[in-house]
């Protein structure tokens, strides 16, 4: 790097639009600059490839292309909670410039308008023009991510991708069953009855599972085949945005009622995973290895991957997505999908001298060759443009290492501020998901998301009050009912009248209020 | 002392004294006596030094952050620049019916724990002494520890696995005995008597150290002497091993009643599920639910505050009426 800042100054005065330099319209400034940078995820604690300590390759071609270096300076690197080391970091008082990594958000916002991070509204519109494109052709998403005072204090990781979560179902089984996928609730009733009395897995003993799920709240996932909700985004019990374009909660809608009564049947039957609660998240390698597991919700990819990892071990195993069944209104609905915008990525901290310069280096990441490098890596070393694509090297594509892995050594695909291409993963998405995702794409399935609420002091006095104490009713209730302990139809009365006691209204009033001042 | 009141020759102890005397009446002022009293027992200041360090830096220096329990606690304004609201707080913490819930579970929970779970290494210390296979002993005495070493996270994976409906070895025995099987994890009634007994299996045999320790201090000539006068093994326990580790177990009764809100939550939080919050939530998940999962330190420092003036009390008390009956006490 500091080789080329000679002849820069040098010619610079004369010879600027000299081809020989064609890099140069990504120069941020003539002379390099060094900036500090916290940046704590859970794949790495620190700017740095971990355990070597050395710059990224990423990084250091940031440095050639913009003259702008970043020194780690991360705090809490013997934890891996980056929500410890960001409290760590801000309590210790000696911000670096840029402030970055996993689940950044919340404490962005809450300590932005004290004046510990600078808002990026105005520095964004002057000096960030790729920055400034993006949020002009994704409208909603700058709201989503502002404060209560209405600025918005970091740049996010934004993912691409439309489908997170599936429906997988064990075509094998259906296939010796002679069943179809089944396309309504019904038919999944009854699909899913077979799958416990007739034996599929063929070993003779009523060991199937038919329904199963890693994590326990994907039980509620079911809820939607009968027209409730789950969640309003990819957290698991969050609120959701209504036919009216009010925030509610899901477990406070009579559609819920209904639903839940439901799935308390199925599960009383034997066709939800009796220890669906306890079993924890090996629970699907070992009721897919063992043969025992039928269907599950789970990732695309993953779980598509089942298929060669267990194609020695289970004879003819075929576990595949299929299209989400109609529910018993109608509707085809895939609730799960990748969030657009994530809490992840960085700031400016009120420590960082020159300001603008960083919200330069951040729009550089917004940039064509930017974002090549933030998600591919450094060109001719880990791939290579072909007929206009960007195209992983056989030998990173064929790697024992997942390519998500590399890329972190790299210095790619780790959590700044960037946004996210779509073809760097499909390239590594096994045959069965792409089908899967294909099949998805034929029907319009996905619902919008919930993206958040800044909630002001007030508001968030109100909210800690109540909601904590509020969820952990809801779910105590919801457990009980699932497994038998109460039901949900005769409690149901009581059980509004509590939540209102508890204070409900109050919650869903300040959630409403912040919402509409976010979004209005 | 003396039997003799009219003797007034010089003792030893009168002469000890009289040196002292002229000692202190030589010196000068405070300061300079202090500063012989250093020079002369400088070795045990010096190893005394560390421990006072650690007190500070740990236990005394960390309680002026305390005050965050009446604060509106922002990490970036720090302790001190953070705005005073009194005792709001708490307010919404007693107000809240799910805390109260929590600290009601925490007693019985630490209740039950103490009640079963306090007797349990002193029965095992003296099983231990009366073994006289030294091999049997070692062994034993091995196996009842290993479980301190575990992770928790481990042995609650074991309880989970082997409570579970289906391949659960408890239910197993179950079903041998014609029983169905019970998902134990999700019932409220069961969560109490599976945690208090995991908790007697990890710990009963580390701490039975202590009172083993105990026991090797007890002079054997009392035990030769009551041979002699043909007491029997169980006379000898009864009458001589257990009213010499008395006092080891009124401390350690003490310090464990000082302790009684301090359930080990980390293995709660690994055990429990929303389904047995109404017997599992203790006021120390409840904190981590509320107060650390969402940042809220001030609001978790007034719980954690809460649970430590209990405590004290508690010590206090039980110090007091052992100090008054038993003339064992802390301090």
């Amino acid at each position: 790097m500091r080789k080329l800042v000679l002849p820069l100054a040098i010619l610079g005065t004369t010879a600027l639009t000299a081809p020989a330099f064609a890099d140069d319209h990504l120069r941020i400034v003539d002379d390099p600059v060094e900036l500090t940078i916290h940046m704590h995820w859970p794949r790495a604690q620190g700017y740095e490839v971990p355990k070597t300590g050395e710059p990224y390759p990423v990084e250091l071609k940031a440095r050639e292309l913009t003259g702008v270096s970043l020194e780690d300076a991360t705090a809490g690197k013997n934890s891996t909670d980056s929500l410890e080391a960001m409290n760590l970091l801000i309590a210790q008082g000696n911000m670096p410039d840029i402030v970055g990594g996993h689940l950044i958000k919340q404490p962005v916002n809450e300590y932005g308008p004290q004046g510990a991070f600078v808002p990026l509204n105005d520095l964004v519109e002057e000096h960030a023009p790729n920055i400034k494109a993006f949020w002009d052709s994704h409208p909603g998403l700058k709201e989503a991510i502002s404060a209560y005072d209405g600025n918005y204090y970091y740049i996010p990781y934004l993912p691409d991708g439309k489908y997170g979560r599936a429906w997988f179902i064990r075509q094998d089984w259906l296939d010796v069953l002679g069943l179809e996928q089944p396309q309504n609730v019904d038919e999944l009733y009854d699909v899913l009855v077979a799958f416990r009395d007739q034996d599929p897995n063929g070993n003779g003993v009523k060991d199937e599972i038919p329904y199963f799920a890693r994590q326990w709240e994907e039980v509620n996932r079911l809820l939607t085949l009968w027209d409730a909700r789950s969640s309003g985004s990819d957290t698991y019990h969050d609120f959701y945005v209504n036919d009216e374009g009010k925030l509610v909660h899901p477990y406070a809608q009579d559609a819920y009622r209904t639903a839940l009564s439901n799935v308390a049947k199925w599960y009383a039957e034997g066709l939800i995973d009796p220890e669906i609660y306890t079993r924890g998240s090996s629970s699907r390698d070992y009721l897919l290895g063992e043969n025992l597991g039928g269907m599950t919700h789970d990732w695309f990819a993953s779980t598509s991957g089942y298929n060669s990892a267990l194609a020695d071990a289970v004879e003819g195993f075929n576990f595949i997505p299929f299209l989400p069944p109609e529910s018993a209104g109608g509707v085809r609905m895939e609730e799960h999908r990748r969030i657009p915008i994530k809490p992840d990525g960085w700031a400016i901290s009120y420590t960082a001298e020159d300001p603008v310069t960083v919200v330069k280096y951040f729009d550089f990441w917004f940039s064509e060759e930017g974002r090549l490098l933030s998600n591919f890596g450094v060109e001719g070393k880990t791939w290579d443009m072909i007929d206009g694509e960007p195209i992983f090297k056989p030998e990173v594509l064929n790697s024992d290492s997942p390519i998500n892995s590399q890329m972190y050594l790299e210095g790619a695909q780790i959590q700044r501020g960037y946004w996210q291409d779509y073809r760097y993963e499909w390239q590594w998405t096994s045959e069965a998901a792409r089908k899967g995702i294909e099949l998805y794409d034929t029907e319009d399935l996905l619902i919008e998301q919930f993206l958040g609420v800044a909630l002001n002091k007030e508001e968030q006095t109100v909210y800690d009050r109540y909601w904590p104490s509020i969820r952990t009713y809801m779910l105590e209730r919801q457990q009980a009912w699932v497994l038998g302990s109460g039901d949900v139809v005769s409690d149901w009365d009581a059980y509004i009248e509590t939540l209102n006691d508890m204070g409900y209204e109050e919650v869903i009033e300040i959630l409403n209020t912040a919402y509409a001042r976010q979004y209005g | 002392m003396s039997t003799d009141p009219d003797f007034t020759g010089p003792t030893t102890e009168n002469l000890v004294f009289d040196a002292a005397e002229a000692q202190r009446r030589r010196r000068g002022s405070t300061l300079v006596r202090i500063g012989d009293h250093l020079k002369r027992e400088w070795q045990l200041y010096a190893m005394l030094l560390p421990t006072i360090l650690w007190l500070i830096i740990f236990l005394y220096k960390p309680m002026y952050g305390l005050q965050i329990a009446f604060k509106d606690y922002s990490i970036f304004r720090g302790v001190a620049d953070s705005p005073w609201i009194g005792l709001e707080h708490f307010n919404t913490l007693f107000n809240n019916d799910q805390f109260l819930r929590a600290v009601k579970n925490t007693v019985i929970i630490s209740f039950y724990s103490l009640l079963f779970g306090f007797p349990m290494p002193i029965l095992l210390a003296l099983m231990f002494n009366e073994v006289l296979n030294q091999t049997f002993k070692k062994s034993a005495q091995t196996i009842v520890y290993l479980p301190h070493f575990i992770s928790s996270v481990i042995i609650a994976g074991i309880v989970i696995t082997a409570f579970s409906p289906s391949a659960g070895i408890v239910n197993t025995v179950l079903g041998w005995l014609g029983i169905d099987s019970i998902y134990f994890l999700t019932k409220p009634e069961w969560f109490r008597p599976i945690f208090v007994g995991t908790g007697i299996w990890q710990e009963a045999g580390f701490q039975s150290i202590v009172y083993l320790a105990a026991i090797a201090g007890v002079s054997p000539t009392l035990y030769e002497s009551a041979v002699v006068d043909g007491a029997s093994r169980w006379q000898m326990m009864w009458k001589i091993t257990v009213p010499s580790i008395m006092p080891t177990i009124i401390i350690m009764l003490i310090i464990r009643i000082g302790n009684i809100l301090e359930v080990s939550f980390e293995m709660i939080i690994l055990l429990y599920q929303p389904a047995t919050y109404e017997t599992a939530d203790v006021v120390n998940t409840f904190i981590y639910r509320q107060g650390l999962q969402g940042g809220q330190y001030d609001f978790a420092a007034a719980a954690g505050l809460f649970n430590a003036v209990v405590a004290f009390v508690l010590v206090m008390t039980a110090n007091t009426i052992s100090k008054r009956y038993s003339r064992t006490s802390l301090w």
